[in-house]
């Protein structure tokens, strides 16, 4: 079929990148694009699906980070055992945050994952015994081609994106968007909402803590301000949430894409073809992205995207897509 | 699904502008350094300073013929005072703009992650202003400073504590960052070295408002001296709200950083004065060329310029010094040529050594400077010193009680 | 003894200006439901409205509250009438995208002041920053002691408003009961926007108030902004007197944190209280008062 298709192009796109495309920089921006990838899916398939909309996930980014950077410098355990051990912490912490948040709601639940964050990176921050505070932790890089690295986080980008598909599919997905449409109606329906929250909130949990200890292995470098940051892990997962499309599969990976090439292709200014003083216009355009996205694409560009045809191909809505 | 179509076509698109949106100079006839400041963010004062300091030495030596004939070009690239900024900003540098060796590292943090890099990369990087230990006590072989490391910062203090002060109590100061922490766990070693009896020792998050709960603690505690490490605007709030509090211990020390900027006496005004701090470098030191640059500096830029600016400044002879010597621009050359540096610029005699278990540092001397009516003045070494060390200091009177 | 005391001043001054930020939010949450993320960089836009002023013209801090205070009213109707009452027609999935917008506007207001004065600190000096004066052996910074009465003056002039004034009646009768209020012939359109204005105007007091202590630069709204939330949650939505009680717990909180835990948890004292009042006191400090009447 049609979507299938596309959807095998895609994936030999995503394959053969890094073999055409041989420059670091470019496989460096893949990666990091993948990265946002599974944080994003995952943020979505909590928020955009469940409802619950979360202005914490570097909570779980940062452990499955610290995670693995912990037992890489204070165990000597090699750093990759942390994506599986990232990936559970994260998982455990999860629920955690959930038996504080899940009693809140709307916006309160995010106001409460929000304080969570700050929370902890304060922890990270002060706790030097265990986290070395504000020096942060370093490692040596494992590969120094970028190759398996890109391979490494695709392979977990797609098992990400493809259990959210499935799950999705699954029982679990309908009791997931009934508690996002109406969490009342959905328990006088005998639905356990508390246990599906927290199942939803365990798997968006588990694959960014793993997507966290996969940045530590990669960047080898991590501090509390980079892995719990509000702005640069949080925030940045709501948005390539929100302009992919919050509620589809494939949103999010659109949202990646999009916006770490926004702000790559400011911060380069234009890859070296504009002036300079661009390269200091890159938040700004986030801002301008996010509250255009929000205005006019409030589903995201999926989610939107029968109105970007209308208006930008001028294609009337004849058929089905 | 459409939306995947147009996502390819997409993809296509960037990339051809990707192979064709080249970064700018493709001369044949030029060596490319790469040099990575903060220019924004907390830390620009000082990445400023850094960097017109950095034009200035380029524009002398292209003018002297550059190296051996060939333009020298200055890669300067914002590290945002991230460290991961830094990483990938230093990434391009190498994959893509492939210069040939790597200059600057203002931030510990940052330079740390850098160096891990370079490192990694085998690329040559000399650091002239990060100081934390780790980044010359790892081993990085690859990676070689100009300037002293944190531990050596208060030297020339401790010096002056033997000499003049003797205090018995010491409560140090610092902000949580990789600088701050090092040059605290410096200073409490040469503290416990001397018998100074540590009081108090407390980090603090950048960017505070208040300090007095923590300054009302250390006036109880009244120790003889207070040791601060800090970047600018903390350093300039801690001395006003000092002040406030009529907290006068016998001396302020400041762990150089913040209270060496022509920004800090701007910002604590009177509660600046009679301050004393490490620092690494003054322009009346007699190294040839010293006051020429700062009275340059101050003559292009209308703005004072201290050590930061005299690192790069003396980075960039080194830079251009190394490349001229080098047999060819491979790593590996560029690598012996700085091994083999041995050269007097503004910052001092340049040549690096393994000293402990530090690989690749240069020996460099400190200093003590003191905050005289608005001025900064060399006090110590005595020998060096440009104004009398004014001690002891009725601290009431020096704020207009 | 002393220490004790001093910490207790200066929660409570430095609380002072943490009610003006809370109250100003809260009163937005209370009527909107919106969950004001670009708060602290309103309160930004207004220091660099007094930056200029004091820079260029001179003008006292405390007087350019004068004109900041207004120039942010009007900014906030603004960004209400054609950003923010917009997305309540839209559908959506999620109904959290009032937040998300005012994520966005944050930034854009932070990259737009980041342009025109750079990322450099500035601050502006005036004759009497550092000055303290003594009540024995206590010392009491001046310019936060200013602060303190003009916010106090502040909150009593909106009480005022919102008790006796046609507008503030409407303003608190939707923030009780939008519906009821609209039936009742309130036009609830024009207060929501009004509301965003005031709500605007009251952190840039606060914004004016704290430059002579502080300094400035296009990043500094972010901390104030989750600072005013949990003003907000420790007060009870919508209550203007629990954000006063909330501005100065949270002010003393941060301040014994500070000197008996250690500087470097100062943040994390607010935090903590935060999730502790989210989670077991839903109704904030005055939902403590009803509890205890009922």
């Amino acid at each position: 079929m049609k979507k299938n298709l596309t959807l095998i192009i895609l994936g030999i796109v995503c394959l053969v990148f890094p073999l055409v495309v041989r420059s670091d920089y470019y496989q460096h921006l893949a990666i990091i694009v993948l990265i946002w990838v599974i944080v994003g899916s995952s943020w979505n398939l909590l928020a955009g699906y469940t409802g619950q909309v979360s202005f914490g996930h570097a909570i779980f980014f940062g452990v499955g980070a610290y995670t693995a950077g912990i037992i890489a410098t204070k165990l000597g355990i090699s750093a990759w055992w942390g994506m599986m051990l990232g990936g559970i912490a994260a998982m455990l912490i999860g629920l955690f945050v959930g038996w504080v948040c899940f009693r809140l709601r709307g916006p309160y639940f995010a106001l409460g994952t929000l304080a969570g964050g700050e929370v902890f990176r304060l922890i990270a921050t002060n706790w030097e015994s265990l986290t070395d505070g504000m020096v942060g932790i370093l490692i040596i890089q494992s590969f120094r081609s970028k190759l398996p690295y890109y391979y490494i986080v695709l392979l977990l980008a797609f098992a990400c994106v493809f259990a959210i598909h499935l799950i999705m599919k699954s029982k679990w997905g309908y009791y997931f968007v009934s508690i996002r449409e109406n969490q009342e109606a959905a328990e006088s329906l005998g639905i356990n909402t508390l246990l599906y929250k927290n199942l939803s909130l365990m798997v968006s949990s588990f694959f960014t803590g793993m997507a966290g200890a996969f940045y530590m292995n990669y960047m080898a470098f991590i501090d509390p301000e980079v892995v719990f940051s509000l702005h640069y892990i949080s925030i940045m997962a709501i948005l390539v949430g929100i302009v992919g499309g919050v509620g589809t599969i494939m949103g999010p990976a659109v949202g990646a894409f999009i916006m770490v090439g926004v702000q790559e292709t400011f911060r380069s200014s234009f890859f070296g073809l504009a002036p300079a003083w661009i390269s200091q216009g890159h938040a700004m355009a986030f801002g301008l992205l996010v509250v255009f996205v929000i205005m006019f694409l409030a589903n995201g560009v999926v989610g939107d995207w029968s109105k970007i045809k209308r208006y930008v191909f001028r294609i009337k809505p004849s058929s089905v897509s | 699904m459409r939306v995947l179509k147009i996502l390819m076509v997409f993809l296509l698109s960037v990339t051809l502008c990707f192979t064709f949106g080249v970064s700018s100079s493709m001369a044949a006839d030029s060596v490319k350094v790469g040099i990575v400041l903060p220019l924004t963010g907390a830390q620009a004062k000082f990445g400023e300073v850094e960097k017109l300091s950095f034009d200035l030495a380029l524009e002398e030596i292209n003018a002297a013929g550059g190296i051996n004939g060939k333009k020298l070009e200055l890669l300067i690239e914002d590290d945002t005072g991230r460290p991961e900024v830094g990483r990938s900003v230093v990434e391009k540098l190498i994959t893509k703009d492939k210069v040939v060796m790597l200059g600057g590292g203002y931030s510990s943090s940052v330079t740390y992650a850098v160096a891990g890099v370079c490192q990694q990369q085998a690329m040559p990087f000399l650091v002239n202003t990060g100081s934390a230990d780790k980044i010359t006590t790892s081993g990085w072989d690859w990676i070689y400073r100009l300037n002293p490391p944190a531990s050596h910062y208060a030297d020339a203090v401790e010096s002056l504590l033997v000499a003049t002060i003797k205090p018995k109590t010491v409560a140090i100061l610092y902000e949580n960052s990789l600088f701050g922490t090092s040059g605290a766990k410096a200073f409490e070693k040469t503290c416990n070295k001397l018998g100074i009896k540590v009081l108090l020792k407390e980090g603090y998050e950048h960017g505070g408002i208040d300090y007095k709960p923590v300054l009302t603690q250390i006036k109880r505690l009244n120790p003889d001296i207070i040791y601060m490490v800090s970047y600018i605007m903390d350093a300039s709030l801690l001395m006003k709200q000092a002040r406030e509090m009529k907290l006068t211990p016998k001396m302020f020390i400041g762990g150089a950083a913040g209270f060496t900027l022509p920004e800090f006496v701007e910002n604590a005004g009177k509660a600046s004065d009679k301050v004393i701090s490490a620092t690494l470098w003054h322009q009346v030191l007699p190294f040839p060329g010293a006051m020429d640059y700062y009275k340059k500096f101050l003559a292009k830029y209308n703005r004072d310029t201290e050590y930061h600016g005299a690192e790069a400044y003396a980075a960039c002879y080194v830079i251009a010094d190394v490349l001229k010597r080098a047999k060819s621009f491979s790593n590996t050359d560029v690598k012996k040529a700085l091994s083999e540096t041995d050269m007097m610029t503004v910052f001092g005699q340049v040549k690096f050594g393994t000293w402990g278990k530090m690989l690749n540092q240069n020996k460099a001397d400190t200093y003590v400077v003191q905050w005289i009516d608005g001025k900064l003045e060399m006090v110590w070494p005595e020998k060096a010193s440009t104004k009398k060390f004014e001690y002891p200091v009725d601290w009431l009177k020096v704020w207009g009680y | 003894m002393d220490v004790l005391i001093q910490t207790l001043v200066a929660g409570v001054l430095i609380g002072g200006i943490y009610c003006l930020i809370g109250i100003g939010m809260s009163l937005i949450m209370g009527v909107m439901g919106i969950i004001n993320l670009a708060h602290g960089q309103l309160m930004m836009v207004a220091m660099y409205i007094t930056f200029v002023l004091s820079s260029y013209m001179h003008v006292d801090p405390y007087f350019s509250l004068i004109v900041a205070m207004p120039a942010l009213f009007l900014l906030g109707c603004f960004l209400q009438k054609y950003l923010l009452n917009p997305l309540m027609k839209i559908d959506s999935i999620l109904p959290e995208n009032q937040v998300l917008m005012t994520v966005g506007i944050g930034m854009v207001l932070a990259e737009i002041c980041r342009f025109i004065f750079t990322s450099d600190y500035k601050t502006v000096k005036t004759s009497y920053g550092g000055e303290a004066f003594f009540i024995g052996n206590i010392s009491f910074n001046l310019p936060m002691c200013i602060a303190f009465i003009f916010a106090v003056v502040i909150t009593l002039i909106l009480f005022w408003f919102l008790a006796k004034t046609d507008t503030g009646r409407s303003i608190r009768a939707t923030a009780q009961d939008k519906e009821a209020a609209t039936l009742m012939g309130v036009n609830s359109t024009r207060i929501t926007i009004i509301t965003f204005g005031l709500g605007s105007a009251l952190v840039a007091s606060a914004g004016s108030l704290l430059i002579p202590i502080f300094y400035l630069f296009p990043d500094i709204g972010g901390p104030f902004t989750l600072k005013a939330f949990v003003i907000c949650i420790l007060g009870g939505l919508g209550s203007t007197v629990g954000a006063i009680f909330g501005g100065l717990t949270l002010g003393i909180a941060e301040s014994l944190g500070a000197t008996y835990i250690g500087m470097g948890y100062k943040e994390m004292v607010g935090f903590v209280i935060f999730i502790i009042a989210l989670v077991f006191l839903p109704g904030g400090l005055v939902g403590i008062k009803r509890l205890i009447k009922s």
